[in-house]
């Protein structure tokens, strides 16, 4: 069953440069109990692609569009009181990257946790508490850690923090921005493992927004490959990294530097494109080894070339 | 270095804020530059403080061009002078001349006063005698004053000089024995009416002078052409008076108006503006030269020094201000640089503080610590790394301090602790305000210097806002 | 170079009277020879960058020897001018480690400005240097400022101000860390390539064990201030000895789509915090083979199979 839904979604910001085009027309779906990876480098619009979803737009906006279906229901459109009151955090939240850096530090980690309990429930301050303590227990935090305030805890255990607030209401989609970019490797693999149990526990959905493709194969049953604000490749994991069709996925996957095989990690010449700049035809092109002149000419479209399978390349189309 | 500078420059641009702040700057600049080359440096001294200087404005008059405003239109200032007699005649042994000057009353108000200055007046023999008369618009005449010109002293040889150095002069809407007997017989003559010299006194001269009499027995200004005539009487032909001055007064002056001292108040605000720029300018370019090479010193070399430094700093920063001041005056007196070193000791610590935990920062960026691996002195890292990356704040520090300095001494003018030898914008109003010009509703003493040191505070906030995204990338808006 | 027994602390002040210690780097010892690559692998809080800095005598040990070319440079007064000029660092962040006010000339002829070469001799170096990192044409990147180049090319304008001075130790501290992912295989192959060219020794430090393997000849595991295990890279990783190697190793995945199926045998807790650890070893909270002894008593580096390892039992895990 389709739980999210989303189609020609595009964020534009308004620059002094021109507009940059964040997010320029993605397309993906999300099965209930699915986690979907979001793949790809700085600058590629994963973030953004986030916050379009989430509707935490800036206020320098200059196009936002597109139709983002929570089970069949349009809610980019809601109304920002609408959407505050029924969806943001009630039916999907976020972790944001570098969360833990944005806890309160002058307010109880517990207390955190248990304030859109307060505000969202109307539930009285000692009920909340108590549910924040059970959600520290099935983050894998001790309970009395509620007491603590932020500069009392270790950079792993503000990460826990920071996903049992984006829990507390009991979503059905949970966003990750980066969840552990910022934390030791040892680290990294207890919060992956975490993520793995609430993912077969709660059954939730997830979108996991990383630039570590080999992070990503750690927990996600889907991966979108993103390049320059569009979704390049999208299917299967087994699919995406085992046999990736679109060529920046390739050489994504091929500049890992494989720590029990032998390949040599391979890199790509060149930089992202500037999102400012107008674009022509396929934005890989001038990084691609396999480019032909009629690629820059008009935009590749999303060519399904397996079962659910999709890549944004002509090398799998024609271009006539 | 350019480009940053050429980028820095377009950014500070780019914002309106910026754009104004520059265009008072330059009228600010240009009118410092215009008083200074216009004006003698000992202007305070000289003529702001002198009173005689001003003895023939009017008091406490508005400025001229508030008649724009009025339909019953104010009475403008006139000086009127001759060095010539218009005719000079012998009559029974003495030579007669006449100087004489022509007034036009076009409005319908009275003078506030009238009077006569004499200059250089010469003679040979016997001290001459002089004779003033008005003829006024409807031909009757009033003789209104004699006077008699100083006899020689003994052992004083002809040519016999007078009022060179000093002119005479004779208030004479204020002489209060001859003008009001001429002016009672005045009336009988021409009116038939009896009035005492107490009566006339009483009733106003410039009333009788300049009036007609109408149904209610009171007086109504008459326009028109007034000649004011000075006879003098004198023994040989070669006697004369080098300059006569008529002054009648008016009720508005100039372009800003004058104070209780007839004082052209134009003139005293145009000297302000080049001090406030010199005070505004000299105190924060010291005072942040002193607490920024402090700052840096303290912040770089770290350790003892640093702490000496910072507990002096904090001393500074909490000594009283206005005491401290109160008792220099006193003891040096109100003087101009006395105004200044206070500025500078109490505002340097404040940018100690800031730019010190900026070094502090900036010591730790790791392109620092690039140059130590490297091997570089730590002269060189300070120059090079540490200091273009906090000369930018102590730049916008120093225009944002600028204001600060002058609305400071303005207020400790204000306060009677200025110089009083400078007029600045702080010493009118102070000057005002003791005089009761708010009470007295002279708008005109009050409004425009407390408006120019607004104006120059304002324009100095405008340019150190516009370089805040300058100095702070932060807030830059291109990138 | 070779450090013997290095321990470098900080001394933080906490309240008015109290000073703690904080034991960054607690008794390492480490030889680098000329043309070796020795990757240094380890956590937040495992004082690996401390240990890079103490090599070059940017942080001042408390206790130990360093000895660089046959001088013991440890103490040394006045000038070591000489030492700056042979031993170089390459700094984790590209932007922060470029003056933002300086173009791509300025900052790469710092150095040989310092050590004052003549215009010629400049000139020369900084196209050697320039064309070692591929950043040419050179007419077009020298007059260029840092915010014009992408964080790979910064990073290469820093490659080339270490080069410049002709060094024959490096110190590269986490250089590929804020690089994007795309681009990082260029630099390590492109600082392979120079270090082979010029026959660098090189300490390379990392938190990424996956590009010590690509990099680095030997390996040295650190943990909490020590090391906990040194060997060839190879070797080490094909085999992990020490508890701690191979938690770390567990918990990096290679890009596998049956990773989401299985949980990660993980070491439960924290790295400790350096002001207090943990007696006896130091790893024994977290260790699965923890006994009495290991929490007493602080195990050793011992010779193993051709590697040196601080652990109690390591020859019975092994086996």
């Amino acid at each position: 069953m389709k739980l999210l839904e989303v189609e020609g979604l595009k964020l534009y910001y308004k620059t002094l440069r021109g507009p940059v085009k964040a997010v320029d027309n993605v397309e993906f779906t999300l099965e209930k109990g699915e986690t979907l990876g979001a793949v790809g480098e700085s600058g590629c619009g994963k973030s953004s692609t986030a916050i379009a979803i989430m509707k935490l737009l800036p206020t320098n906006v200059e196009q936002y569009e597109g139709k983002v279906l929570l089970d069949g229901m349009n809610v980019r459109e809601f109304n920002e009181g609408e959407f505050r009151r029924k969806i943001r955090w009630k039916r999907i939240s976020m972790v944001f990257q570098g969360a833990m850096n944005s806890l309160n530090p002058v307010l109880k980690a517990g207390f955190q946790v248990a304030e859109p309990l307060i505000v969202h429930q109307s539930m009285n301050k000692k009920e909340a508490i108590k549910k924040a303590k059970e959600l520290f227990k099935l983050v894998g935090l001790p309970p009395d850690f509620t007491e603590r305030y932020p500069h009392e805890l270790s950079g792993g255990m503000k990460q826990r923090v920071a996903i049992a607030m984006a829990l507390v209401l009991n979503p059905e989609l949970i966003i990750l921005d980066e969840p552990t970019s910022a934390i030791d490797v040892s680290i990294q693999a207890q919060i992956m493992n975490l993520l793995k149990r609430l993912k077969k526990e709660l059954d939730i959905s997830m979108m996991f927004i990383t630039h570590d493709i080999a992070l990503a194969s750690d927990i996600c049953d889907k991966i979108g490959v993103m390049y320059a604000g569009q979704i390049v490749e999208l299917g299967p994991s087994e699919n995406v990294l085992l046999n990736p069709k679109h060529p920046y996925t390739q050489k994504l996957i091929a500049s890992v530097p494989l720590l029990r095989g032998d390949r040599t990690p391979e890199f790509i010449p060149g930089a992202p494109p500037d999102l400012v700049e107008p674009f022509k035809g396929c934005r890989f092109y001038p990084r691609c080894p396999y480019g032909k002149d009629e690629f820059e000419e008009k935009e590749p479209p999303l060519i399904e070339v397996e079962k659910n399978h999709f890549v944004k390349c002509w090398l799998y189309g024609d271009v006539k | 270095m350019s480009s940053y500078l050429r980028e820095s420059l377009s950014e500070f641009w780019a914002s309106k804020i910026s754009k104004l702040g520059v265009i008072f700057l330059l009228i600010v600049v240009a009118v410092s530059v215009y008083t200074i080359a216009t004006f003698p440096l000992d202007y305070g001294t000289r003529y702001w403080n002198n009173p005689r200087y001003w003895v023939d404005n009017p008091k406490a008059a508005e400025p001229q061009w508030i008649n724009y405003f009025l339909g019953d239109k104010k009475l403008g200032h006139t000086v009127l002078s001759t060095n010539m007699p218009i005719k000079a005649y012998l009559s029974g042994g003495y030579y007669l001349k006449f100087y004489s000057v022509s007034y036009d009353l076009t409005v319908n108000q009275f003078p506030t006063f009238i009077n006569l200055k004499l200059e250089d007046v010469k003679y040979h023999t016997r001290a001459p005698s002089a004779t003033i008369f008005i003829t006024r618009p409807d031909n009757k005449t009033i003789e209104l004053y004699t006077l008699t010109i100083e006899s020689p002293v003994p052992n004083e040889v002809p040519p016999y000089i007078r009022y060179s150095d000093e002119p005479k002069r004779i208030l004479l809407s204020g002489e209060q024995y001859v003008v009001p007997l001429r002016l009672s017989n005045y009336l009988l003559q021409e009116y038939n009416l009896s009035r005492t010299p107490s009566e006339v006194i009483e009733i106003g001269y410039k009333k009788i002078i300049f009036g007609e009499i109408t149904e209610e027995d009171d007086f109504q200004p008459l326009k028109g052409t007034y000649i004011f005539n000075l006879v003098l009487k004198a023994r040989q032909g070669g006697d004369l008076i080098g300059k006569t001055t008529f002054i009648i007064g008016g009720q508005v002056y100039g372009l800003m108006g004058t104070d209780t001292l007839g004082r052209d108040l134009s003139q005293g605000l145009l000297f302000g503006f080049p001090v406030a720029l010199l005070i505004g300018f000299a105190a924060s370019f010291i005072t942040t030269a002193i607490g920024a090479s402090l700052g840096v010193t303290g912040g770089y070399i770290g350790g003892r020094v640093d702490n000496v430094i910072q507990r002096v700093s904090d001393v500074a920063n909490n000594l009283p201000q206005l005491p401290l001041l109160i008792f220099l005056t006193f003891v040096f007196g109100g003087k101009l640089w006395v105004i200044l070193v206070v500025l500078i000791a109490f505002g340097w610590p404040s940018l100690v503080i800031v730019v010190r935990s900026m070094i502090l920062q900036v010591k730790s960026a790791s392109f620092v610590e690039a140059s130590v691996s490297v091997g570089a002195s730590k002269w060189r890292i300070m120059a090079r790394h540490i200091f273009p990356q906090v000369a930018p704040y102590i730049l916008s520090q120093m225009i944002f301090f600028t204001p600060s300095a002058i609305l400071s001494e303005a207020a400790l003018s204000f306060l009677g602790l200025g110089d009083p030898s400078i007029p600045t914008w702080g010493q009118i109003l102070e000057y005002g305000f003791d005089h009761g010009a708010v009470y007295l509703g002279y708008w005109w003493w009050i409004l425009p210097p407390g408006l120019l040191i607004v104006f120059s505070a304002v324009t100095f906030v405008l340019i150190a806002l516009g370089l805040e995204p300058v100095v702070n990338p932060r807030l830059r808006r291109r990138r | 170079m070779d450090l013997q027994n290095i321990r470098t602390y900080f001394y933080v002040r906490k309240g008015f009277f109290r000073t703690l210690t904080v034991r960054a780097v607690d008794g390492v010892s480490l030889k680098i020879d000329q043309g070796e690559i020795v990757a240094i692998v380890g956590e937040s809080g495992s004082g690996k960058t401390t240990l890079g800095r103490t090599a070059l005598k940017l942080e001042k040990p408390v206790s130990g020897k360093i000895i660089f070319e046959g001088r013991d440079i440890t103490n040394i007064k006045g000038d070591i001018k000489w030492f700056r000029r042979k031993a170089q660092m390459i700094f984790q962040d590209p932007f922060m480690s470029l003056n933002p006010y300086m173009t791509v000339k300025q900052i790469i002829e710092e150095p040989i400005v310092v050590h004052n070469f003549d215009e010629k001799e400049r000139k020369r170096r900084i196209l050697k240097a320039l064309s070692d990192v591929r950043l040419l044409p050179s007419d077009e990147f020298l007059p260029k400022y840092p915010h014009m180049l992408s964080g790979g090319q910064r990073q290469r304008v820093g490659i080339a101000r270490s080069l410049v001075l002709e060094p024959t130790l490096l110190v590269a501290d986490e250089p590929i860390s804020m690089i994007d992912a795309s681009s990082r295989a260029g630099i390590l192959f492109l600082f392979g390539e120079i270090q082979k060219k010029y026959d660098l020794g090189v300490m390379y430090i990392t938190h990424d064990i996956a590009t010590a393997k690509y990099v680095s000849v030997n390996i040295a595991v650190m943990y909490a201030g020590k090391i906990v295990e040194y060997g060839p890279t190879i070797e080490v990783l094909k085999n992990p000895l020490h508890p701690y190697t191979t938690a770390l190793m567990e918990a990096v995945p290679d890009p596998d789509p049956q990773n989401r199926f299985r949980f990660r045998k993980v070491v439960p807790g924290e790295p400790p915090n350096p002001i207090s650890p943990p007696t006896g070893c130091r790893f024994h909270p977290r260790c699965p083979y923890t006994t009495e002894t290991c929490k007493k008593e602080e195990p050793l580096l011992k010779e193993i199979s051709g590697r040196r390892i601080a652990c109690h039992y390591a020859e019975k895990i092994a086996k």
